[in-house]
């Protein structure tokens, strides 16, 4: 069957295909349809879940594989930060079936805090890392990690990043299920990480490394016979490609695709008679860095254009366009490649992401802010779509570090800056993920600072994956619902306030500013399914009192009021979710409410 | 080979779009690779989208190399023009979706595309889709006008058959309804 399959599909139709048992991971972009694609599999050894992160996700991931199971866990590149306490560890115990580690890197960076390179990460914890270049690949390398993870004992990180795997591409498969027989637990020492083992194990593992280069190596390889050669790998070996086009004679690539352990041989063999290297590789100078050492420590020398002597930049993402741009400078020879380039181009500026029209964090946001109108506040944000309330107008977002941070940069900026409110604002996936030990943390010490977890009752940015906190599981079917009022009760916080976002501005307004009077520490749970979820009843419609002052506008920064040509406010119906807000800013009562069947 | 770029505003569908597309293509026959963005992007910020058919490429389509351009909105359309040359064929939705900070008007971006692409096509595919009652498939009458209109190479019937594969069931009999309304009053 020949299928367009994305990125992450690609992986998933491989796992299936390939055994794996179990696939356990936490949603962020780009990472996140790798389990939704595999949700859609069923068989009687196969299970897939959300976990509420990612240290959760390669646990369990881990402790399946200890039985024999074929085990992966996924993840955006930040969330393996989660999680590199057991990814460590796992590196010195070891496993038994077959552990993947699914991490998707986002240089850019399209939708994450940071641009990270997990081919580092590789170094750093000593495991072998694949970093396929377009979704073929991605689809043919996972039965080789799965291998090379069984005969070694060693966990694999699989290593993709943005255009990799949100790229779509044909693939042609047969959609047969490998059938293995899980073992099944054997309880051994090796299990029980204690210093004296980990010491023996590291040792272990430095040996095992000098095989695994050997056996990856035959995943790398060398294109062309031209005196300029390029080093590269991941997508950019496309880019490559491409921005030679025409000029091939003069160059050749080595491709990388395992980029730790890097084996030196085929390295030496493609230096030999190379006049320059030029290294292609997007976010971190991995292979440089690596390639150099292995030229130092056989001495040779030669003229080399990368990262560290700026021909190459660090940060962003490539293109076919910034690697020829490489090309020009290094070659210095304008005539190189030709390019038509088009004239007389508008300049057309930056197009803000925004809440979604009628999103209920829009509704909370705005009943903070007003409560504390005239007040000095600190609002701080953390991870998901309520990122965005740090877009204007909201502009209630004072800081936004990583996932759970809110709530714990919160009680920092309390400590030393007493005289301010302090206002923390979480979301409901994001609270589960990490946000608990935060809040338990403040009320442990005592710090008064005020928790507002804006509930929409799934996970939003992501596509709207279920948490506990929905109480349904990844197939839709009944799990347990974790109540987030019980968490904070259970804790000991007596000062909770449930709203919804929805329901009067006015009267929720009055109901925050005296819940925030005092300094006491209080969680506020603003609870309201997301404006994607549910059907909407009713949307709002702006009548002949309106004299255009685009209050309701200005105040809400709501996408479905807009300007028609000639300037006038109109509200529209196809986007409108009937929340009510701009109701609330109209000095003149010109919205009123329609309903669907009208 | 054929590189194709779609530019618009998140929430227009433009993803889902390129999805039938490539379909389109393989059932033909073709590689297909394309590359989307995803995430932050799609609430309501600027979404691209390539195709291409070509063998041994990238995802992402060189400046000035695309053959064609759809432009979901006016705006985003302008914004993407580095993609593609004066030979490009670019369709463009009627459609002007503001936003703070642009001071650019609906008709300074129409004259420009006029007087730089001669190869141009407007059409009032949101107009229609909200006409038909489904103002969220101006992506889906986008294709089909784009498909009528000779500029890409499928009939009516293929179109049908990739949304099949591509959509749900419930969803797949209300596009099917519109598109076969499109081939034949517009
Ligand atoms: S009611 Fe007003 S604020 Fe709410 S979605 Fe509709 S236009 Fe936007
Ligand atoms: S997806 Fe839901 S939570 Fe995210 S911005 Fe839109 S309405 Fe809000």
């Amino acid at each position: 069957m020949k299928k367009v399959l994305m990125g992450n599909e690609a992986v998933a139709y491989s796992l299936f295909i390939n055994g794996v048992n179990v696939v356990v991971g936490y949603p962020g972009t780009p990472s996140t349809e790798v389990i939704e694609t595999l949700k859609n599999f069923q068989d009687d050894d196969f299970y897939v879940e959300w976990s509420t992160n990612e240290k959760v996700a390669l646990e369990i991931a881990a402790g399946a594989s200890l039985a024999g199971a074929r085990a992966v866990a996924t993840m955006k590149q930040v969330g393996l930060n989660v999680a590199a306490d057991p990814l460590l560890s796992l590196s010195v115990v070891g496993v038994e079936g077959g552990l993947i580690v699914f991490v998707a890197d986002d240089p850019g960076p399209h939708s994450s805090q940071t641009e990270q390179d997990t081919r580092n990460f590789a170094r750093f914890c000593n495991l072998p890392v694949f970093d396929p270049s377009s979704p073929k690949e991605a689809f043919e390398l996972i039965k080789p990690a799965f291998e090379i993870s069984e005969k070694y004992n060693l966990p694999v990180l699989y290593r993709m990043t943005t255009r990799v795997c949100h790229s779509n591409q044909s693939i042609e498969f047969e959609l047969k299920r490998e059938k293995r027989r899980i073992k099944g637990f054997e309880k051994r020492p090796d299990w029980v990480i204690l210093p004296a083992l980990s010491y023996k194990k590291h040792v272990e593992l430095e040996k095992k490394l000098q095989d695994i280069k050997k056996d990856l190596s035959v995943y790398n390889r060398v294109e062309g016979k031209g005196k300029i050669g390029i080093i590269t790998g991941g997508v950019s070996y496309f880019y490559v490609k491409e921005a030679i086009k025409g000029f091939e004679d003069l160059f050749s690539i080595l491709k990388i695709t395992v980029a730790h352990p890097l084996d030196d041989e085929i390295v030496l063999g493609f230096v030999e008679d190379k006049e320059v290297l030029i290294f292609i590789e997007e976010l971190d100078p991995v292979l440089e860095e690596e390639v150099k050492l292995i030229l130092f420590e056989n001495g040779k020398l030669l003229p080399v254009y990368g990262k560290r002597n700026g021909y190459v930049p660090f940060a962003g993402e490539f293109d076919v366009d910034k690697v020829r741009n490489i090309f020009y400078k290094i070659l210095s020879d304008e005539k190189f490649l030709v390019r038509n380039t088009f004239v007389d181009v508008l300049q057309i500026p930056k197009r803000q992401a925004q809440l979604c029209a009628g999103c209920p964090h829009r509704n909370s946001f705005l009943i903070v802010k007003y409560a504390m109108k005239g007040k000095d506040v600190i609002f701080t944000g953390d991870i998901g779509c309520y990122t965005l309330g740090f877009a204007k107008p909201i502009s209630t977002t004072d800081t936004c570090l990583c996932m759970g941070a809110s709530i714990t940069m919160a009680q920092g900026l309390k400590i030393a800056d007493r005289s301010k409110k302090v206002i923390s604002f979480i979301g409901d996936s994001t609270f589960f993920h990490s946000g608990i030990t935060g809040l338990v943390n403040s009320y442990y010490n005592r710090h008064n600072i005020t928790v507002c977890i804006l509930d929409n009752l799934t996970t939003g940015m992501t596509g709207f994956q279920p948490h506990p906190g929905t109480g349904k599981k990844i197939y839709g079917e009944e799990g347990r619902k974790v109540s987030i009022e019980d968490i904070v009760k259970g804790i000991g916080v007596e000062k909770i306030l449930v709203i919804d976002p929805y329901s009067d501005f006015t009267e929720n307004v009055n109901k925050v500013r005296e819940f925030l009077k005092d300094e006491e520490l209080g969680v506020i749970i603003f609870r309201r399914e997301c404006a994607n979820m549910g059907s909407k009843e009713s949307y709002l419609k702006i009548n002949q009192n309106c004299s255009n002052c685009k209050g309701c506008m200005q105040i809400t920064g709501c996408p479905a009021l807009k300007e028609d040509e000639n300037g006038n406010i109109f509200i529209d119906s196809a986007l409108c979710n009937g929340c009510g807000l701009c109701k609330s800013f109209c000095p003149y009562s010109a919205i009123e409410k329609v309903m669907k069947d009208d | 080979m054929t590189d194709i770029i779609i530019a618009g505003v998140g929430g227009q569908g433009n993803i889902l779009l390129s999805r039938v597309i490539c379909q389109l293509y393989t059932n033909k026959g073709f590689d297909v690779k394309s590359a989307e963005n995803i995430g932050m992007s799609q609430r309501g910020g600027s979404v691209v989208s390539y195709i291409r058919t070509g063998e041994n490429v990238g995802p992402i389509i060189p400046d000035n190399m695309a053959d064609i351009l759809i432009g979901l909105e006016m705006c985003e359309a302008a914004r993407n023009v580095n993609k593609i040359n004066k030979d490009s064929i670019v369709v463009l939705n009627d459609r002007f979706i503001r936003f703070n900070s642009l001071d650019f008007k609906k008709n300074q971006i129409v004259k420009f595309f006029e007087l730089n692409f001669p190869k141009l096509r407007i059409v009032s595919a949101y107009d229609i889709a909200v006409k038909l009652d489904m103002p969220k498939a101006e992506n889906i009458v986008m294709l089909a006008l784009v498909c009528k209109d000779g500029f890409l190479p499928f009939s009516k019937e293929e179109i049908l058959k990739a949304l099949e594969q591509v959509l749900r069931p419930k969803m797949y009999e209300m596009n099917k309804i519109l598109v076969e309304n499109i081939y034949e009053k517009y």
